[in-house]
């Protein structure tokens, strides 16, 4: 029972990963995620599970750094944070704390500013001025930023309900950080204003009155946010917060807006309101309602309520004694981390943290859904007629169907086996991954025209060990073409250079395929075909 | 039926001198001709939008005379106006003049919606970024023809052998590059793809060619003869997939499929030359004279 499959296990465990792929590229089970809003079918593109690319579906791609300016390996001196941001920002012209931040990661101290205007000189000025010894000045900004610009803009997609769009970040040869959005079906202009586009955020309060609920509006507005962070996570729970910060100053001995706030919190009855944990807010966004006689702080974002809040007691009390304001940080809680993340990007109403420069240093591309679409159906073609010219050749060469015919199969179950990894990685075809495929074709049939003249050379193939003898001396010679073919391709695949690395991926991923299953199921088929007689 | 039968060549009756003549001279015609192109444009290829930064838009061709359209339609001149018949485009170029290609695509854009044409893709690249990609873009070649070389020094140990798979790997390079130029096909990221790729593919035949001559028992001729029947046969079936896939892309009007299949179609043919001649020729060298001293 077990020696058929012993004998046969490399035809076997090419049929298992023909099967395999044929799961990944059919199952339901292995279909495209779907974005929210959008249920299974909607996100399926075709009757297969594979995704395409922009290339291949339409819509546009945008690829650009973030504006600023990072110091490295600053000594803080004994300095908070927070002090380093003050002292640096009083050194610059026309520029906030909000455009300077820090970034502290175990020894790794790093200042920046995200003012555009702000050039290198200037900011190496002011890193002087301030006496902050630091070891170089690098464009672009820091990991923490790019990572809060990456969330904003990912909420800002799934806001628009752009399914399938997605955000990354790429690093280029020069150490140079690129944010790449990709939105399917979208034009170019569409997407550019959706990324630079910002609405008006504010805080209200909602008090019930003897009518019904009144509202107090605007009792914080965008600017009088100092700082706000971003969605953390209390440890071993689940709740989440978003820690901000209000000004506690102002310009000639007006109010600031840190004891506005207060003071209207105190006016609205917060304190009485909220005694105990239990004390919640009960606003309804729907009808607008309170449903208890709690107060509520409401975020608004375009004049729309997106959130509602009730109040910590001691926060409560805080604020109702007049010692809040000394410090002006709050924060909001949430019972879960998603809403906390979803509420930072709202309090900055889509603003990102810095300048994205999509005209100065970044490049965008947009596909209607036409072209895309007849794309799809020419890269078809072209991948047909490009194996029947290999097919062709074949069996120019050896007129033997035993010979000629495992190999074209071979070759087209190795396509096969990409297109499931492509399924199950839910990787994105685009043009550059159908001429990888088309590659692959062309080096697997190599492959396979060495083994079978190999083993066909020096007369018959008469006992098991000759053709094993022989094989095994055709394979030492594929082994050294897929290593090269490795070597040479994979500098594309870590390099930023568009969508080239799906080129090399799939190159590099058939070969691998090529060297480990469908060859030696090749060889076996071959085997059989040629000592049995 | 028509089959293919590769053709024996009877080396004896060439000296070596004589066989490497040929891969040399046109090795040499084709550095000259990208050196002359580096001298008169300032880079060694004619570089395309990736490289150089500007804006291409593909304009819908609906009947009518949509190229006159073009010609008057937009405030700046365009550097090119291509027509692709297969799927009703026309594609026009515009290089980075400017500081702003972002606005320049709105504008363009706009300019191209009032003349009452219907744009189907729009690609902006920054020179900045060009640059910045050109430069990774060589990096990558000589990263991947390193790695090569340094591969190919531990598979065979020997200084002649390898040397003349990574000259023919080098000369296989060059040789498309050079044909690129006079035929006209922009340097984009899908033709340094193709570099690429013909890095992978024509180390194949060379390192067939080595493996049958010092690792295999037997005469030289009959080896060589031996690699060659294997070896041309797989260039020729790689050469008729890309020559197929660039000739259906040309159709279509899918421009990165048809230059990775020209330049690849190119490379495979110069590797005919350079492994059946050059690296022939060296090997015949090493065995016989190179190996006694």
């Amino acid at each position: 029972m077990l020696e058929p499959v012993k004998k046969n296990w490399r035809i076997l465990l090419l049929v298992v990963v023909v099967v395999g792929a044929t799961v990944a590229l059919f199952a339901p089970q292995f279909g495209p995620q779907t974005a929210p809003g959008e249920n299974a079918t909607e996100a399926q593109q075709g009757v297969t599970n594979l995704q395409y690319g922009l290339d291949l579906a339409g819509g546009t791609r945008v690829r650009a750094p973030l504006l600023g300016y990072t110091a490295t390996g600053v000594d803080f001196g004994g300095d908070t944070p927070v002090e380093v941001e003050e002292a640096v920002a009083a050194e610059l012209d026309d520029t906030g704390a909000r455009n300077v931040g820090t970034y502290v990661e175990d020894d790794a101290r790093q200042v920046e500013v995200t003012d555009a205007s702000v050039s290198e000189d200037q900011f190496r000025a002011a890193m002087e001025a301030a006496g902050y010894a630091y070891e170089d000045v690098r464009p672009g900004v820091t990991p923490e930023t790019r990572d809060l610009a990456q969330e904003i803009i990912q909420g800002k997609i799934n806001e628009a309900g752009l399914s399938g769009g997605s955000v990354q970040q790429v690093q280029s040869i020069t150490g140079r950080y690129f944010m790449l959005v990709e939105v399917p079906g979208e034009g170019r202009e569409d997407v550019v204003s959706l990324l630079e586009e910002r609405g008006t955020v504010q805080i209200d309060i909602a008090y019930p009155t003897d009518n019904g609920t009144a509202v107090e509006e605007a009792v914080l507005i965008q600017d009088d946010f100092e700082n706000i962070g971003t969605a953390t996570q209390r440890e071993g729970t689940t709740q989440s917060y978003v820690p901000v910060t209000v000004r506690n100053t102002a310009a000639g001995g007006e109010q600031s807006p840190a004891a506005g706030f207060q003071q209207a919190v105190a006016d609205r009855g917060f304190q009485s309101a909220y005694q105990t944990e239990t004390d919640r807010c009960e606003y309804n966004t729907e009808t607008g309602e309170i449903g208890n006689d709690n107060p509520c702080l409401l975020l608004t974002v375009d004049g729309e309520v997106v959130n509602s809040f009730g109040m910590d007691p001691d926060l409560a009390a805080s604020m109702a004694s007049g010692e809040w304001a000394e410090t002006g940080s709050f924060q909001l809680t949430t019972g879960d981390f998603a809403t906390a993340e979803t509420i930072s990007v709202n309090l900055r109403a889509g603003a990102l943290p810095a300048e994205l420069d999509i005209s100065g240093q970044g490049t965008s591309s947009t596909i209607s859904a036409a072209q895309g679409e007849s794309y799809k159906t020419y890269s078809l073609v072209t991948g047909i007629l490009a194996v029947f010219a290999v097919a062709g050749m074949v069996f120019l060469r050896y007129r033997e169907p035993a010979v000629a015919l495992p190999m074209i199969v071979t070759a087209l179950a190795e396509v096969y086996a990409l297109l499931g990894f492509a399924a199950l990685l839910s990787y994105p075809l685009e043009l550059a991954v159908i001429a990888g495929f088309i590659a692959v074709v062309g080096t697997g049939v190599d492959d396979l025209v060495i083994i079978a003249d190999e083993v066909m050379s020096e007369g018959e193939v008469n006992s098991r060990t000759v053709f094993d003898s022989r094989f095994r001396r055709a394979f030492w010679v594929i082994g050294a073409a897929a290593a090269t073919t490795i070597v040479a391709m994979s500098p594309l695949m870590v390099l930023s250079l568009g969508d080239l690395s799906g080129f090399a991926i799939f190159t590099i991923l058939g070969v691998l395929i090529g060297v480990l299953i469908t060859r030696p199921a090749y060889g076996d088929i071959l085997r059989r075909l040629l000592t049995i007689r | 039926m028509v089959a293919i039968e590769v053709p024996e060549i009877n080396y004896t009756e060439y000296s070596n001198r004589q066989l490497v003549a040929v891969p040399l001279a046109v090795l040499v015609l084709a550095l000259a001709i990208i050196g002359g192109w580096y001298l008169a444009t300032g880079a060694p290829a004619d570089l395309g939008l990736e490289f150089t930064g500007g804006v291409e838009l593909r304009i819908a061709d609906d009947g009518g005379d949509v190229e006159q359209q073009i010609e008057t339609a937009f405030e700046r001149q365009p550097d090119s106006v291509r027509s692709i018949p297969a799927d009703d485009v026309y594609v026009v170029t515009f290089r980075a003049a400017d500081d702003d290609p972002e606005g320049l695509a709105n504008d363009l854009s706009t300019q191209a919606d009032e003349a009452g044409l219907s744009t189907e893709a729009v690609d902006q690249v920054s020179p900045s970024f060009a640059s910045d990609t050109a430069r990774t873009a060589v990096f990558g070649v000589g990263l991947a023809f390193l790695g090569m070389s340094v591969l190919v020094f531990a598979l065979f140990r020997t200084f002649v052998p390898s040397i003349a798979v990574v000259a023919s790997a080098f000369s296989d390079l060059v040789i498309p590059v050079a044909v690129m130029n006079l035929l006209g096909i922009q340097m984009t990221l899908g033709t340094i793809a193709a570099l690429l790729m013909i890095i992978g593919y024509s180390v194949d035949s060379d390192i067939l060619l080595n493996n049958s001559v010092l690792r295999r028992t037997g005469d030289f001729y009959e080896s060589v003869s031996r690699a060659m029947r294997t070896g041309v046969t797989m260039t020729l079936t790689s050469m008729a997939a890309m020559i197929v896939m660039a000739v259906v892309a040309a159709v279509f009007g899918v421009d990165l499929l048809r230059n990775i299949g020209i330049i690849l179609a190119v490379g495979l043919c110069a590797d005919l030359m350079n492994t059946y001649l050059l690296n022939v020729s060296l090997l015949r060298w090493y065995k016989f004279e190179g190996v006694s001293r």
